[in-house]
């Protein structure tokens, strides 16, 4: 396959989700001509359209940016980047009123006053709901883009990043993609390149993420050259939806089962309650719902059963906080929320880690910016609810800006043995009549049922090495499977790709996951079921050297006020 | 009918190649219903070369699984069918087709803009 296309710009992002398209506003509006790309339809695809818990933003009386600033921290265990949660801290207002500014609408009452939820964790109420949800942002910034004549080209899929040279210190230049439009590869040119592609949840057979969150950011830097961090870190929401099958990766909120809201529980099939109350956070609900599972007191399907049908709030309350969009969602499909069992598993929600950035949202590679979900040190080992997307708008902002800033001071060339190298590497798995491409599904589900029995809510050393022996394997296979060449929507190539970044991000995820001999947060290690803060208040680290993944660690930054929390 | 599968007939269709598609026949294993987005990515494991939407917001809501079932536009991931149905599955009306049922939302702008799954 042949360069059929060729673009420039100054910044280039990667992913439109609320975070890609909050860092193109953000360098349109510092006077950068931005080019966004999508691997999907924009507005169509994507994380942030699933998302429902709305934004923490810290505006209410009471409330301060040294509280929310707290509660991250120590939400996080000890492992959120200090510096980075005092930079969400900081903007998140300012953000909130710029989301308004592009249109989104936060939920009011008839009197135009904010509702605002406390969640778990939130020592203050100060979470902001979207009207429509994720999907409300994401629309309201699609056409803030429009607006923005910010260039979109959706249905490009950035298969490798382009470096001024393929040393330590090249800076980005661009990047290589296919068009599933054309079915042909486009060649862009850009100054500076903000990933902004989310996470790698689709590795988990339960997760509840479009099939989009495919790892794509995190290998495009880590083969970069970029440090990653805590790739261990993986949240898992308790009460993702296990069956019906085509409700599979649908949630129910967990948060709903708190005495203030619904009042619910999740049951084994004994129908014993399995959570206490007051609710427990995240990490240590799933474990709970887990522990209950691998017990065989759980459903045929691997779930237990959330429920708040006996609510003692009333069927009136229950009625109208299940009204929602989300909820006439899993109606559709048979099952009512209000009154029907729903069975549910604890499921990979975001990814906490992922490639390291300081508070301008730097990687370690010139020219390269990347922002939460995609960016890796903001949380820590847990994040409270609301914090997802309150970080897509702060560090989305900041990468736009900075990443404007940096291609307004530096040109940058790709070196041609760049281009060459990544043409190389898709050649290889195109062939004109293709062989064993039929066996990619098969192999995919080899990968994610290895990722879902090692690597979910409990680990140990001997599962995690058992993993990564299946993904030398499925690495093996892949490599005998060429795709023919199919012109438009080449979506076997795709798949490819994208099952390419899987296995490398679940090897990062496994080899991670290993070197943290200790229990924190979402990670739990059951050979090591302590946390060990003498040795293990530091992030793991990997990049890629000599062709394979270098593990060590780094410390947290810290700016001393840990102590007061 | 066997009530443990659901039968579909899928338009196969290149237009960079080909001047009209044409209908393909997929027997779908399944004692549950399906949505219909969930069916099309089971023809896809099936058949990888079938091309259709994958992506899905979880809320009926953003509009990546338009198609069209039985000659009616429907959002693919709330349409349930049952096993023992047989459907007729095409591109949505609205938007040209790139591969089979995979449509470019961007054309045309005026109907991908502002008012399909965003009502």
């Amino acid at each position: 396959m042949k360069i059929s296309e060729r673009y420039g710009a100054e910044v280039m992002v990667i992913g439109a989700g609320s975070a890609g398209m909050r860092a193109a506003l953000a360098a349109a509006e510092a006077g950068a001509k931005v080019l966004l790309l999508n691997k999907g339809p924009l507005a169509k695809s994507g994380i942030t359209l699933t998302a429902a818990g709305g934004m923490q933003v810290p505006s209410q009386p009471g409330d301060s940016q040294e509280l929310y600033w707290q509660d991250t921290i120590r939400s996080g265990y000890g492992l959120a980047d200090e510096n980075l949660v005092w930079a969400m801290a900081e903007d998140a207002v300012a953000r909130a009123a710029d989301a308004e500014r592009y249109g989104a609408r936060f939920v009011r009452d008839a009197d135009g006053n904010l509702a605002i939820g406390r969640f778990p964790g939130q020592s203050q109420p100060r979470n902001r709901f979207f009207k429509g949800g994720g999907i409300g942002l994401v629309t309201a910034l699609a056409g803030a883009c429009r607006r923005n004549n910010i260039i979109v080209m959706d249905e490009i899929l950035i298969t490798g990043l382009l470096r001024t040279w393929s040393g330590s210190d090249g800076a980005v230049a661009g990047a290589i993609g296919l068009n599933l439009r054309t079915g042909q590869l486009v060649r862009f040119d850009a100054r500076s390149v903000i990933l902004a592609t989310g996470g790698c949840q689709w590795l988990w057979e339960v997760n509840d993420c479009p099939a989009d969150a495919t790892g794509d950011g995190q290998v495009l830097a880590y083969r970069a050259g970029a440090e990653l961090i805590d790739m261990e870190m993986v949240l898992f929401y308790p009460t993702v939806i296990v069956w019906p099958e085509s409700l599979k990766g649908a949630f129910v909120h967990y948060e709903f089962l708190s005495p203030e809201i619904l009042d619910g529980n999740v049951y084994d099939t004994a129908g014993a309650a399995l959570l206490p109350k007051p609710l427990p956070g995240r990490d240590e609900a799933m474990r709970l719902m887990a522990a209950a599972i691998t017990a065989g007191r759980g459903t045929a399907h691997g779930g237990v059963l959330w429920y708040v049908g006996d609510s003692p709030q009333g069927t009136e309350k229950v009625r109208k906080t299940l009204d929602t969009l989300q909820y006439n969602y899993i109606r559709s499909h048979g099952v009512d929320p209000a009154s029907d069992r729903i069975e549910v598993a604890p499921g990979a929600h975001y990814l906490m880690g992922g490639i390291a950035i300081n508070e301008e949202c730097r990687t370690n590679i010139a020219g390269l910016f990347a922002t939460p979900e995609c960016a890796g040190n903001v949380d820590g080992a847990n994040r409270l609810a609301g914090n997802g997307i309150t970080a897509t708008q702060v560090f989305g902002a900041r990468a736009g800006y900075y990443a404007a800033q940096w291609a307004g001071e530096h040109a940058a060339a790709a070196d041609a043995a760049e281009v060459d190298a990544e043409l190389a590497r898709i050649a290889a798995k195109v062939a004109a009549s293709g062989k064993n491409a039929r066996h990619v599904p098969a192999i995919r589900r080899k990968l994610r049922a290895a990722v879902q029995r090692y690597a979910g809510v409990s680990r140990d050393g001997e599962g995690l090495r058992r993993l990564l022996a299946v993904i030398d394997e499925v690495q093996g296979e892949l490599a005998e499977v060429r795709v023919p060449f199919a012109g438009v929507y080449n979506q076997q190539l795709k798949d490819v790709l994208e099952l390419d970044s899987m296995c490398e991000t679940a090897r990062l995820v496994a080899g991670s996951a290993l070197r943290r001999e200790e229990s924190r947060g979402h990670h739990f290690r059951s050979d090591f079921p302590q946390s060990d803060d003498a040795n293990w208040l530091k992030h793991t680290s990997v990049k890629l050297a000599d062709g394979g993944p270098v593990y060590g660690t780094r410390p947290v930054a810290r700016i001393g006020r840990y102590d007061n929390c | 009918m066997p009530e443990n599968a659901i039968f579909v007939k899928a338009l196969r269709f290149d237009p960079s190649r080909e001047s009209a598609g044409r209908f393909e026949e997929y027997r779908v294993e399944t004692a549950q219903p399906l949505s219909v987005m969930a069916l099309l990515a089971k023809i896809h494991d099936q058949d990888a070369t079938f091309a259709c939407r994958t992506s899905t917001c979880f809320k009926g809501r953003c509009g990546s699984c338009l198609v069209r079932v039985d000659g009616r536009d429907v959002f693919g991931c709330t349409a349930l069918i049952y096993p023992g149905q047989s459907i007729v599955v095409e591109p949505h009306s609205q938007f040209k087709v790139i591969r089979d049922v995979a449509v470019d939302f961007a054309a045309p702008q005026a109907v991908a803009g502002d008012g399909v799954g965003a009502e």
